[in-house]
């Protein structure tokens, strides 16, 4: 391992701020000709580009005796292609990763141990598909090539032998789960009682996971419009939601009412009409707008906000009581990699499959 | 030989059933075909041990509640790969295995496997059709109850508030309602056809087997007009199919216990 020449250039959300790293994002039709020219440069073998909304990462092999002249290559090509000032350029922070941290580092990246949100599994895919486009543009070879692919199967690996991608994180993405687990969510149809950030999140989460309409009711008819409108949706006035409780299966409350809103009654009568098929509320609001009676009607599930906060956290808790095992596996991973690395090379071409 | 192919059996269904808590309890719990290779081989056994009992008999191997218990487990098996993979209820296994476990560990240490006199000519094949087709029915009706306890569990679970690692491997509640209820159609079907192959047969109508026999069809026969006109909610369906199946439980036990 100690031989290998792959180096790796990068910034994340950790190390720069947004404001920096979206300048220096590569569009993505721009990536073939950017892994052409770092190929390009005097010394350098391969390269490979990822670039996310939270990282920039350059990954190439070369032939300098020294990595650090290589990393210089590679922060000089970063500040010239984005043209970056003087003043830019010095408060750039980069990562320099070489040889074994470099592997650990990218095993890390797509495991999901280094994301924002502890072991998302977007980054897996993107990855995936930073180096298909290397592979399409010819800038991979024997060094990158052995890296990557060992880096998707210890990223599968980490995934199915741990529980660091179960359960999600955030609220939206939590009263998603729970409904995908009342619904086909295909066929679901959501109201919104009330039109609060946290709503708008939560609904968004339930259409772009298939959520069939949202009807939106305010007491500001024009914000109901506006939201609904978003949402390709129907609006209403606040007087009129009662009457169409009985078309939805799952209820999202956020008014700013200082009494309980949704009643045991109004969800009884709901519950005659759909004949045996669950009704989800989410209560967002503060102070709550569902009776927590509600949730002892047969077939109706009632999640206010401290409890889908709760769930998110212990989703957060187990992910990094994880962490520990995804380190272990990806130590030993890279252990076996160090070794295979040093077999003669079988010149054979990697295969690649799409996610 | 044939009752050691029995306990090679219980020792796989007691296997996976052990591997899967342990890896639900550690929250690792994955669908793979791990989970399912435990349930096949002791599949495997179960055939095998039949397939001994009946070039024994000469006939379907039902000749005492020994075998009458065996063959359930074994169309719950069979029936267990079929609606596992159609409704992707992969924990079915889980909830499965220790019932068969228990049916077979419970058959072994009991005295329940009496010899009976060979029969002195050939068997009769509307009563082999007529029993093969009603016991599976049954089958059917254990897999209906096992779901529905996986339904009480998740719809619990979602109740409570309590999120943790079985509420994400359990199936969605309304997969699982859709599942009792093709389950109980599956068992209705199949006993309407066992007890349509005992017209041949000229049973006398007072005969104790086939009135439970009536009695099971009726109850389910029921069971399926009140699911399908949606009479309860879906957590007191679910209830029904666990309970329901005490009935045709009972009936195996009474009649056997009765011939």
């Amino acid at each position: 391992m100690s031989s290998s020449r792959s180096i790796c250039l990068g910034i994340n959300y950790r190390t720069t701020p947004v404001e920096l790293r979206e300048r220096l994002a590569f569009a993505a039709g721009k990536v073939p000709q950017a892994l052409a020219e770092i190929r390009n440069l005097p010394g350098f073998e391969e390269s490979v580009v990822i670039s996310t909304c939270n990282r920039v990462e350059l990954y190439a092999s070369h032939a300098h005796g020294q990595h650090e002249v290589a990393h210089s290559a590679l922060l000089n090509y970063l500040v010239t292609h984005f043209e970056l000032t003087p003043d830019q350029a010095e408060a750039l922070v980069c990562y320099r990763l070489a040889a074994v941290e470099t592997a650990r580092h990218l095993f890390r990246v797509v495991s999901g141990l280094d994301s924002m949100v502890l072991g998302e599994t977007e980054i897996f895919g993107q990855v995936k598909a930073a180096y298909k486009t290397a592979l399409d543009s010819g800038t991979t070879g024997r060094e990158l090539n052995r890296l990557f692919q060992r880096a998707f199967n210890v990223g599968k690996m980490v995934r199915e032998k741990t529980a660091i991608q179960r359960g999600s994180t955030s609220v939206g993405a939590v009263a998603v789960d729970l409904a995908g687990k009342m619904f086909d969510l295909k066929t679901c149809r959501v109201m919104l009682i009330g039109a609060g950030e946290m709503a708008r999140v939560c609904a968004q989460s339930l259409l772009s996971r298939g959520a069939q309409s949202v009807i939106v009711s305010n007491r500001s008819y024009e914000r109901a419009v506006e939201l609904a409108s978003e949402f390709n949706g129907t609006a209403m006035t606040f007087d009129q939601w009662e009457h169409s409780l009985h078309e939805v299966d799952i209820i999202i409350s956020s008014t700013s009412a200082p009494h309980f809103v949704v009643k045991p009654e109004m969800i009884e009568k709901v519950m005659k009409g759909r004949r045996g098929h669950p009704l989800f509320l989410i209560d967002i609001a503060v102070p709550r707008d569902i009776d927590p009676k509600v949730n002892d009607i047969e077939d109706v599930y009632v999640y206010d906000i401290d409890q889908l906060s709760a769930i998110a956290e212990d989703n957060r808790r187990g992910r990094l009581n994880e962490l520990g095992v995804c380190e272990r596996i990806i130590e030993e991973q890279l252990e076996k990699f160090g070794r295979s690395s040093a077999l003669p090379h079988t010149g054979e071409a990697p295969s690649f499959s799409t996610p | 030989m044939d009752r050691l192919l029995l306990i090679l059996a219980t020792l796989a269904f007691v296997g996976g059933l052990v591997h899967a808590v342990i890896s639900l309890r550690a929250g690792t719990w994955k669908e793979n075909r791990w989970h399912w290779v435990p349930m096949a081989v002791g599949l495997v056994f179960q055939t095998a041990f039949l397939y001994l009992r009946g070039q024994q008999h000469g006939r379907c191997p039902l000749t005492n509640l020994f075998e009458v218990f065996i063959f359930i487990g074994w169309c719950i098996v069979l029936l267990y790969f079929l609606v596992g993979a159609t409704y992707r209820l992969s924990l079915l296994g889980v909830f499965t295995a220790p019932m068969i476990a228990l049916l077979q560990a419970l058959a072994l240490v009991s005295s329940l496997d009496k010899s009976v006199p060979p029969l002195r000519g050939p068997p009769n094949p509307w009563l082999e059709i007529h029993a093969a087709i009603s016991l599976m029915a049954y089958a059917a009706f254990a897999l209906a109850c096992i779901t529905g306890v996986m339904y009480l569990v998740q719809a619990r679970l979602l109740k409570e508030h309590r999120i943790h690692s079985l509420f994400y491997q359990l199936p969605p509640i309304h997969e699982l309602a859709k599942a009792i209820q093709r389950l109980a159609i599956l068992g209705t079907l199949l006993l309407s056809a066992g007890l349509a192959a005992s017209i041949p047969l000229h049973i006398p109508v007072s005969n104790p087997k086939l009135i439970f026999a009536w009695i099971v069809w009726g109850l389910y026969l029921a069971i399926n007009v009140i699911m399908w006109a949606r009479m309860l909610s879906a957590r007191q369906t679910a209830w029904l199919a666990v309970v329901g199946f005490v009935v045709p439980l009972v009936s195996v036990w009474m009649v056997t216990k009765a011939s």
